[in-house]
C-alpha cells in the first residue's frame, strides 16, 4: 500500500516512462491541462532522435533540424508547462488498483496512469567480434563516435534510413566508407539521391547482397570486417564499423509483468493505446505496429495524452484480454 | 567530493549533453574538452577511456585519484561525483 508519509514513495497523476518524442509530446498535452506529470528517463532526453544527426522529415522545419536541437526544443516546451523530467530507470510496474506502483532506481513511485514510451535501441548484428570490439571500433552512435574516425576508413552495416543517414553524416570525417547491405537499400528516395552523390564522389562504396560475418581486430582495435558478398567471401580492411540494422524494443523491464508484448517484444495496445494493464498506456516506437517515425511518435504521444485524460476523468476503456 | 571534473565531448553527441545536464542539475562545474574543436586531444580521451567514444568524464577526487566514466552511465556517474 502507498505510504504517503514516505517522501520516496511519490504519488503522481501521470508517470511517463521515457523522455523521447512520444513521451515529451504526451507531457506537453497533459501538463497543459494541469495534469501533474513526471517523466522517467534512463538514457538521453529526446531518445534516438537526440543522437540523430539531422532530421529532415519532421513537419515544420523546411531545412530539417538537428536531432539534438529538436530534442531540446521538445524538452523545453514540456518543461514550460510544468513537466518534470527525472533521470533514473523504471524496473517494474505493478497494478495496485487506482495507483500503479513503479519500481525505480530511486525507490517506488505511484501514478494513477502510466505511459510507456521507452522507444527502441539500435539492434546488434550478433556476429563474432561485435561485443569484443564494442567502443573500440564497433559503434552504434555516429554523432557520438564519428569524430574518432577523421581521415580513416569505415564499414557501415545496414540499408535503411538510419544506416544511409548516418553513413552520409560519417563522410564528414572519413576518407571512405564501405556500406554493407544484406539485400537492397530500403532508405527513402531523398536519402538514396544524397547517397548516390557520395558514391559518385568516391566517398562511399555500396555492397548489396552482402552479409556481415565477423569483425576482426588486433591489439584491442578493429582491423577488418569479414563478409559474404553474392555468396563469395569478402574482407574489408577498415578502422571501424558502425551498425544500423534495425531496432530492438526497450521492453525487458515489462517481461515479468502481465503487460502483453508481441513476439518481438513490442507492447500491444488497444484502439485507445491502452495496454493489457488497466491505466497503463503505450505510445511511440515501443508500441507494436508503430511506424518508427518521429512525427508518428509525437502524434501517438498526443493521442495517448488525450486517452489518459479520458481515463483519469473516469471514462471507461475496455481492457483487452 | 569531486575536486575537478573534465568531460570529453563532441558537438553532436546527445549523451554528452546528458552528462552536462546531470552535473548542472547537481550544481557542479566542469572543464569541457570538445574534440570537434580540439581533435588533437582524441588520443588523450582514448588513453583515459580505452574506447573511441564520448562522453568520457574524468572525475578527480580530493585525494587526487581519478575515476573515468565512459558514456552516459548514471549508475557510475552519480556515485563518482557524490
Amino acid at each position: 500500500m502507498t505510504d504517503v508519509s514516505n517522501p520516496v514513495q511519490a504519488k503522481h497523476d501521470v508517470l511517463i516512462v521515457g523522455a523521447g518524442p512520444a513521451a515529451l509530446t504526451a507531457a506537453i498535452y497533459t501538463t497543459r491541462e494541469d495534469i501533474e506529470t513526471v517523466l522517467y528517463e534512463r538514457g538521453v532526453v529526446g531518445g534516438l532522435a537526440a543522437i540523430t544527426d539531422m532530421i529532415d522529415n519532421y513537419p515544420g522545419f523546411e531545412d530539417g533540424i538537428e536531432g539534438l536541437k529538436l530534442a531540446e526544443s521538445l524538452r523545453k516546451q514540456a518543461e514550460r508547462f510544468g513537466a518534470v523530467i527525472e533521470l533514473g530507470e523504471v524496473t517494474a510496474i505493478h497494478d495496485e488498483g487506482e495507483y500503479k506502483r513503479l519500481e525505480t532506481t530511486d525507490g517506488d513511485k505511484y501514478a494513477r496512469a502510466v505511459l510507456i514510451a521507452t522507444g527502441s535501441d539500435y539492434k546488434k548484428i550478433g556476429v563474432p567480434g561485435e561485443e569484443t570490439y564494442y567502443g573500440r571500433g564497433v559503434h552504434y552512435c555516429a554523432t557520438c563516435d564519428g569524430a574518432f574516425y577523421r581521415d580513416k576508413t569505415l564499414v557501415v552495416v545496414g540499408g535503411g534510413n538510419s544506416a544511409i543517414q548516418e553513413a552520409i553524416f560519417l563522410t564528414r570525417f572519413t576518407t571512405h566508407i564501405d556500406l554493407l547491405v544484406r539485400s537492397t537499400i530500403k532508405a527513402s528516395d531523398v536519402l538514396q539521391k544524397d547517397l548516390q552523390e557520395l558514391v559518385a564522389a568516391g566517398k562511399i562504396t555500396v555492397h548489396l547482397n552482402t552479409t556481415t560475418d565477423e569483425i576482426v581486430g588486433k591489439d584491442k582495435f578493429v582491423t577488418s570486417v569479414k563478409a559474404t558478398k553474392d555468396g563469395s567471401p569478402a574482407e574489408f580492411t577498415v578502422d571501424g564499423v558502425f551498425v544500423f540494422v534495425g531496432l530492438d524494443p526497450n521492453s525487458i523491464f515489462l517481461k515479468p509483468t502481465p503487460i502483453r508484448l508481441d513476439e518481438i517484444g513490442f507492447v500491444l495496445t488497444d484502439q485507445n493505446l491502452m495496454t493489457s494493464m488497466n491505466g497503463v498506456f503505450a505510445a511511440g516506437d515501443i508500441r507494436s505496429g508503430a511506424t518508427m517515425q518521429i512525427a508518428s511518435a509525437a502524434g501517438e504521444g498526443a493521442t495517448a495524452a488525450l486517452k489518459i485524460r479520458e481515463y483519469l476523468e473516469g471514462r471507461k476503456h475496455p481492457v483487452q484480454n | 567530493m569531486a575536486k575537478n571534473i573534465t568531460i570529453f565531448t563532441t558537438n553532436t553527441c546527445g549523451y554528452c549533453h546528458m552528462v552536462k545536464k546531470y552535473l548542472g542539475a547537481k550544481g557542479m562545474t566542469w572543464d569541457e574538452v570538445n574534440l570537434d574543436e580540439q581533435p588533437h586531444r582524441q588520443a588523450e580521451a582514448l588513453q583515459l577511456s580505452g574506447a573511441m567514444t564520448v562522453p568520457v568524464t574524468v572525475v578527480t577526487k580530493d585525494d587526487d585519484s581519478q575515476e573515468v566514466i565512459v558514456g552516459y552511465n548514471l549508475a557510475k556517474l552519480a556515485p563518482a561525483v557524490a
